[in-house]
């Protein structure tokens, strides 16, 4: 494949990505506006309550005081709910070096998964089983291009509600990812030709039909590891990806 | 205004997002009177208003199960009169045209929403409603009137014949 069109492929991709961040983000942000605004009124509205002392104002007072801190509480988690997307984003945008790292597999994985919490808003649940793994060496940004990638083809191939499950364990000096989902499986055609550069079956806009034949050659070329998958129509697709624990091969 | 005496406009709120709803609440509470029902789920939002009336409806757009257009085209059916209030994240000008030509919206805001500006589109949304409710009404009472009076008629000129 070219690198031109790996190039296009990632800005598209990306571009999708940003447009769901912004719109993530935009939620708890709307909600602290409100709740600023609502809790500034609220303190200007205090003042002249508590110095009218009438026992009718004092109550009306506490009222105002439990609004507030149930404000104060939504703000918490809205402002917890940026953080999250914030840090799932660095470990997305952390420049690779030419050279691995060596990386806890698992909360990279788990980092990459909340940036698909927008795309799926709740629709599709993802469900992880992470076993112990040692700490893996790979190139963590291309890691996570591909496991966004299989987890953006997943929820699309679920109709309506359904679930992902990620799984991590330990194959000898490997290490075994496992995305599996509850969609509508592949046909035969499209088992064969899944990672075929250019084959898509989205429609025209929606995917560039590079997705996989560059996961395969993040995988395989670049990491010496090995990506496969078993499909069954209208049961689900697992897609498995072993990764070396320590790369031998000098890079590329 | 209700003949029951409760003059309270009546507001639905849906947002699959509970701080939404949260702020909103609060918001509406501090500002005005307004009789507030609140719901995450747009499927029970829907039963609702079957059988509660409403003045003014402030629907999300992106919910999953049913998205915030289906949602108002079925409060359209249930209740014309309530003003239909779309309130979007979703920075997408096809999903308002499509909103406003398939369930004649009275208003469209975009999140971040601005407080002032919500509560005069929740303030004249329900003077709407009760003025539609209202003008539904005297045309009824004006149509019972009408047929009173032609019975009245018929009667007159049976008794002349």
């Amino acid at each position: 494949m070219s690198s031109a069109s790996a190039d296009l492929h990632q800005m598209a991709s990306l571009g999708r990505l940003l447009a769901r961040i912004v719109h993530e983000i935009n939620t708890p942000l709307a909600s602290i506006f409100s709740n600023n605004e609502v809790l500034t009124r609220s303190m200007a509205n205090l003042g002249p309550l508590l110095a009218d002392g009438s026992p009718e104002a004092l109550a009306k007072a506490r009222r105002i005081v439990a609004a507030c801190a149930d404000l104060t509480a939504v703000d918490k988690i809205a402002c917890e709910r940026i953080r999250g997307i914030i840090s799932g984003m660095k470990t997305f945008a952390r420049l690779d070096s030419s050279e691995p790292r060596v990386i806890d597999l698992n909360r990279h994985l788990r980092d990459t998964i909340k940036l698909t919490e927008a795309e799926f808003r709740g629709r599709v649940a993802v469900e992880t089983d992470l076993a112990d793994l040692p700490e893996v060496e790979c190139y963590p940004q291309m890691l996570s291009q591909v496991i966004l990638n299989l987890l953006v083809n997943a929820g699309q191939a679920i109709e309506g509600g359904g679930a992902i499950r990620v799984r991590t364990h330990r194959d000898g000096n490997m290490a075994h990812i496992t995305i599996s989902d509850t969609g509508r499986g592949m046909t035969d055609e499209q088992k064969t030709r899944a990672f075929e550069a250019g084959y898509t079956t989205k429609p025209i806009g929606e995917g560039t039909g590079l997705g996989l034949s560059i996961a395969r050659e993040i995988i395989e070329q670049k990491h010496g590891g090995s990506i496969r998958f078993e499909s069954e129509l209208g049961k689900g697709t697992t897609f498995h990806i072993l990764l070396p624990i320590r790369q031998t091969r000098s890079s590329q | 205004m209700n003949n029951n005496g409760d003059n309270r406009a009546s507001v639905l709120l849906v947002d699959d997002e509970d701080m939404i709803i949260t702020s909103i609440r609060a918001f509406l509470q501090l500002e005005t009177d307004f009789a507030i029902n609140a719901f995450t789920d747009p499927e029970e939002a829907a039963n609702f208003v079957k059988s509660n009336q409403i003045d003014v409806v402030v629907s999300d757009y992106l919910m999953p199960k049913m998205n915030g257009i289906q949602l108002l085209s079925r409060v359209k059916e249930a209740q014309p009169e309530a003003s239909r209030v779309l309130l979007t994240g979703h920075a997408d000008k096809q999903s308002a045209i499509q909103a406003i030509n398939q369930v004649s919206l009275f208003q469209y805001l975009e999140k971040p929403w601005d407080n002032q500006q919500l509560l005069l589109v929740v303030q004249s949304g329900a003077e709407r409603a009760r003025l539609f409710r209202d003008l539904r009404e005297k045309v009824g009472e004006l149509d019972s009137a009408h047929s009173s009076l032609k019975t009245v008629q018929k009667r007159l000129i049976e008794a002349f014949l």
